[in-house]
């Protein structure tokens, strides 16, 4: 039996914006397996980053529900969100924001601080523990980012666009470098993101969102084989699914505005 | 080290080796201008008589004690006006009448209150400090990114946690600045009270050797006012660098 890992059933979110009731998520449904890699995207302010947020614990849903299944020590802990930007505390260096999650559960000192070493070392950050993130590059920043997600120990990890504002170059590394963490984890990893070659990059599934407000309209399976790498050509069926994918952003013109659901 | 100082203190010592060049030839009237050299030996005069430093103590003294006293009461008011969003519209309009209104005119309503004794000028002082403090603070824990207080409770920080890990260093810099901002304003309102009303302290000193005449020991006094707040302003500097080691410092 496959195991379920966060569900949405039903999810709505409204939001009051001077008296106005503003509608951001509307009967979202879907379910992710244990160690699933999914991607969600959708246009912009369709509602992907309230739903991160919904299921990080940080906004209670309107209407419908938001399910995790895990035995995590609170249920504040069950996914740790990593931002676009500001994704960093910085008032704290390197070692000690990489190692942030840890403290969180009470990890002593010496012991999250050799574990976070391991892993900076591990991710090429070897030398810059005692930096600041203000000396960092906006790679090396969401990358230190994702570490801190990684060793937080929550089940579930919640990405809202984490590589958007960087350049190419930066990009690629830290998605090379999210997969490599994610072989060797077995976390499941909700990605939002509105770069579809990211999404098909990455993922095993992708969940394509509408407009404003914001419902799963159709669900895409990557079959591409793993390990994969940002410097691959893509293969035949994956353009095709590339093509399927921005059809249903409705990006491509000519083609039906959604369309169905394949696997 | 040597070209920093030198960047910074040219201007100083042209202005002075002028200033000596004009009172020696005359050209200055040495009555009204004593030359550098003559203020510093009645500096040196007024130290060994321990003048100058019983009432640089004595301005001191009462600074710190204002400065103490309307910090703690200035940053309690802002956490209070913080947490409660009605306290805080009602009493917008109070505090800017306060901040608008020259501090030294509330003087005399301190006295009548308190009586003609120290306790009423460190009261006045400290509620100069107080304002300013509650004011910046305030602005500071508002300006708080939420990003930063959702990712700690994101990773199960409890309440005391976030204010810990999230508000206090987020609010720490600016909080510098308005202890640097708010010790600056406790010295100048103490030495204006001082000139005001009170027996000792650098204030008192400078009225006293206007009354008297003293032109040379009023231009030491009044560096001396100067320097005071020179120093202290250097030093909450280098606090604050030892403090707020994030902060880039080099703009």
């Amino acid at each position: 039996m496959v195991e379920v890992a966060l569900a949405c059933t039903e999810l709505g979110v409204v939001y009051r914006k001077q008296g106005r009731s503003v509608p951001a998520l509307s009967d979202v449904g879907f379910e992710i397996r244990r160690g699933e890699f999914v991607s969600v995207v959708g246009p912009s302010g369709c509602g992907k980053t309230t739903l991160l947020h919904v299921l990080a614990g940080l906004l209670p849903p309107t209407s419908g529900r938001a399910e995790l299944f895990d035995d995590a020590p609170a249920p504040s802990m069950a996914a740790s969100l990593v931002f676009q930007e500001n994704s960093l505390f910085p008032w704290m260096t390197v070692v000690e924001n990489a190692a942030f999650g840890l403290e969180m559960r009470g990890v002593d000192k010496a012991e999250r601080e050799r574990r976070a070493i391991h892993m900076l070392e591990r991710f090429g950050l070897a030398g810059r523990e005692h930096d600041y993130p203000r000396q960092l590059s906006s790679g090396m920043k969401q990358r230190v980012a994702v570490i801190r997600a990684f060793l937080g120990g929550a089940p579930v990890l919640l990405m809202d666009e984490p590589f958007a504002a960087l350049d190419r170059q930066a990009r690629m590394k830290a998605q090379q470098e999210l997969m490599d963490l994610w072989e060797s984890q077995q976390k499941t990893v909700v990605f939002v993101t509105h770069d579809v070659d990211e999404a098909l990059l990455l993922s095993d599934r992708i969940l394509v969102l509408s407009p404003s407000p914001g419902t799963v309209v159709s669900e895409y399976r990557v079959a591409t084989e793993r390990p994969r790498s940002p410097l691959c050509e893509p293969d035949e069926e994956s353009l095709d699914l590339r093509r399927r994918i921005f059809a249903a952003l409705h990006l491509a013109p000519g083609l039906p505005r959604y369309a169905s659901t394949a696997s | 080290m040597l070209a920093s100082i030198a960047r910074r203190a040219w201007l100083t010592v042209l202005l002075l080796v002028g200033w000596q060049a004009l009172s020696g030839f005359r050209v200055l009237d040495p009555l009204f201008f004593p030359a550098p050299t003559t203020l510093l030996a009645t500096f040196g005069s007024l130290v060994v008589s321990g003048e100058i430093g019983r009432q640089v103590m004595r301005t001191l003294e009462r600074t710190a004690a204002g400065f103490g006293v309307g910090v703690l009461c200035g940053c309690a008011a802002s956490v209070a006006l913080s947490l409660s969003a009605t306290l805080r519209r009602a009493s917008e309009p109070l505090v800017a009448a306060l901040y608008s209104t020259p501090r030294l005119t509330l003087l005399p309503m301190v006295m009548l209150l308190v009586g003609v004794n120290d306790a009423a000028r460190i009261l006045l002082v400290s509620l100069g400090t107080a304002l300013l403090m509650m004011i910046q603070v305030s602005d500071a824990i508002r300006a708080v990114n939420k990003d930063y207080v959702d990712m700690a409770v994101n990773y199960g920080a409890s309440r005391a946690m976030v204010i810990r890990k999230v508000y206090l260093p987020a609010c720490l810099p600016q909080i510098f600045t308005a202890l640097r901002l708010a010790f600056s304003r406790a010295l100048v309102l103490t030495i204006s009270v001082e000139l005001l009303n009170s027996d000792d302290g650098l204030g008192s000193m400078i009225l006293s050797a206007w009354q008297t005449f003293a032109i040379e020991k009023l231009y030491v006094s009044i560096a001396l006012a100067a320097a005071l707040g020179l120093v202290t302003q250097s030093l909450f500097h280098q606090l604050e660098r030892r403090l707020a080691p994030w902060r880039d410092q080099t703009a």
